[in-house]
């Protein structure tokens, strides 16, 4: 289990998160949720070691992970899908798959390259295209196939559905809900978009200003109609 | 038109050495964005450490083998030397740093070895071929120059492109938060890209000496050639290093031929131009603006 404890990062002297706090368990979906600027991508970032902790602990399975780099993050078993469909689009399919999880055994690597072409077909059917060819739900596909090639025990998603069709928005995310019930994955989600979030996760945390104001069941959050209108602005 | 013809094939052993350096010099660029001028000055120090080598051994194989580990070493010193110290502060300031390793190097071999020219001596013949009937501008010597630089291509789009290693080195020049993600150490493949860079110097150092001489200074020239043709590869692109490496190499043949030895320099510059007002971003390069 991933535990984040009281953790604060700051940009110079804006306060990006505040005493956060929250525990994302294995099996399935965490959905963190808020408008622009809650501090949810450097939640994400930080989680992953792009960002260095100001005061605070993170840890995963009791090992403390905060402060450390991410590639060291990443073999733990911590992976990190970073906004904005991030695929190199230099790089063909396959090896923008075969990208993740180079330090795993030959076997290990084969079979998550072939778990990869059978939960996203249409990335086996282009594995020899460059990525730039790919639409955009098919990149984030391709993000997310690179992220599962490290073998993660935690998939942290940043807004996947950024710039996607609602359609593919659902495929995707009830792919990942199926795949952290089938496999014990704990799932991290951030996402602007409450509506869809919420249903698919089972526990969700509001942020507001780098502040976690509420979590609880992800029934219950997507109900709260005070709670909507206040942080969520629909 | 027999002229033309000898030209054109003497330009090739030229062409193969500057196609090596160019190549050296896109590596650096891939790896950390910047232009090492440093360069032909890491093949020049190899090659002196080859020359020894080679004066107390007699072996040319283990003389090559000698400079490509210099090389190595000295392209993971280099980086040290200029990246490290000026990592915080813009790239500018890293090219700069480049140039001062250049002049110290050439300084410390002119201690070393002394400024005079010296000699290389060919582990093949150098003299022109016979067949059907002439002699052509075509060596034994050059033969073997082609041999090694179309082995040492071949060995390292090889490593580009199938190896674990070349992937890892793609992906951190193409985009090292996504290479870092994915759990690649993408300090760990710039280093290896200035590695290797200086080793694929040192190659292109020990094939040209036996036919200029070497001294501190001798190499100076060809970064002239191999600047050009990286440039006009864009760059970027290992295929456009090796293309208008070859490419430089028989314009400037030609050039020398049909006029004066001394208008190279000149003609390659003129082309270098050229190519900046007409395709900026480098024939082989599908990247945006870049700065050198």
């Amino acid at each position: 289990m991933l535990v984040i404890e009281n953790l604060s990062v700051s940009y110079g002297a804006v306060q990006a998160l505040k005493d956060v706090s929250l525990e994302v368990p294995h099996g399935h979906v965490t959905a963190v949720i808020g408008a622009n600027g809650a501090g949810k991508s450097t939640l994400m970032r930080t989680l992953a070691g792009l960002e260095k902790p100001q005061s605070g602990q993170i840890t995963f399975n009791g090992q403390v992970i905060s402060g450390r780099k991410p590639e060291d993050i990443v073999r733990m078993g911590i992976a990190l899908v970073p906004e904005g469909r991030s695929t190199i689009p230099e790089l063909t399919v396959e090896d923008n798959l075969k990208l993740g999880g180079m330090w795993r055994s030959h076997a290990q690597r084969n079979a998550s390259l072939s778990r990869a072409y059978s939960l996203f077909p249409v990335l086996g059917e282009r594995k020899s295209m460059r990525a730039d060819t790919l639409s955009g739900g098919e990149r984030q596909q391709l993000a997310i196939g690179r992220a599962l090639m490290t073998g993660p025990q935690v998939l942290l998603l940043d807004e996947p559905s950024l710039g996607l069709a609602p359609l593919i928005v659902t495929q995707i995310l009830e792919l990942v809900a199926r795949m952290a019930w089938d496999s014990g994955l704990a799932v991290l989600l951030v996402e602007q978009n409450a509506t869809v979030a919420l249903r698919i996760a089972r526990t969700g945390v509001v942020l507001n200003l780098g502040e976690v104001v509420k979590s609880g069941p992800a029934a219950e959050i997507a109900s709260d109609e005070e709670l909507r209108h206040a942080y969520l602005g629909y | 038109m027999t002229n033309f013809i000898d030209f054109l094939l003497g330009g090739f052993s030229s062409g193969a050495v500057i196609a090596l350096m160019a190549l050296a010099l896109v590596m650096v660029w891939r790896s950390t964005r910047m232009v090492n001028f440093a360069q032909v000055g890491q093949a020049m120090f190899t090659t002196y450490i080859a020359l020894t080598v080679q004066q107390s051994t007699g072996n040319w194989l283990l003389a090559l083998a000698v400079a490509m580990v210099a090389g190595l070493i000295l392209g993971i010193v280099v980086f040290f030397l200029v990246i490290r110290p000026v990592k915080n502060s813009d790239t500018t300031g890293a090219i700069i740093a480049t140039f001062g390793v250049l002049i110290a190097l050439q300084a410390g071999a002119g201690m070393i070895w002394g400024g005079d020219p010296e000699g290389f001596i060919p582990p093949v013949s150098n003299a022109g071929l016979e067949f059907a009937g002439r002699i052509w501008p075509v060596s034994l010597y050059d033969i073997l120059v082609w041999v090694v630089t179309a082995a040492l291509v071949i060995g390292l789009t090889l490593l580009f492109t199938k190896t674990s290693l070349g992937l890892s080195m793609r992906a951190s020049a193409f985009n090292p938060e996504v290479a870092r993600l994915s759990g690649v150490r993408v300090n760990r493949m710039l280093i290896t890209g200035w590695a290797i860079a200086g080793a694929t110097g040192a190659v292109g150092g020990v094939l040209i000496a036996p036919v200029s001489t070497i001294s501190p200074n001798s190499f100076d020239i060809l970064l002239v050639f191999a600047f050009t043709a990286a440039v006009i590869g864009g760059l970027d692109s290992l295929i456009g290093a090796v293309t208008f490496g070859i490419g430089t190499g028989l314009v400037i043949s030609l050039v020398s031929g049909y006029t004066d030895a001394s208008n190279a320099p000149v003609v390659a510059l003129a082309l270098l131009a050229l190519n900046l007002l007409l395709k900026p971003d480098g024939v082989f390069s599908h990247h945006g603006s870049r700065s050198v």
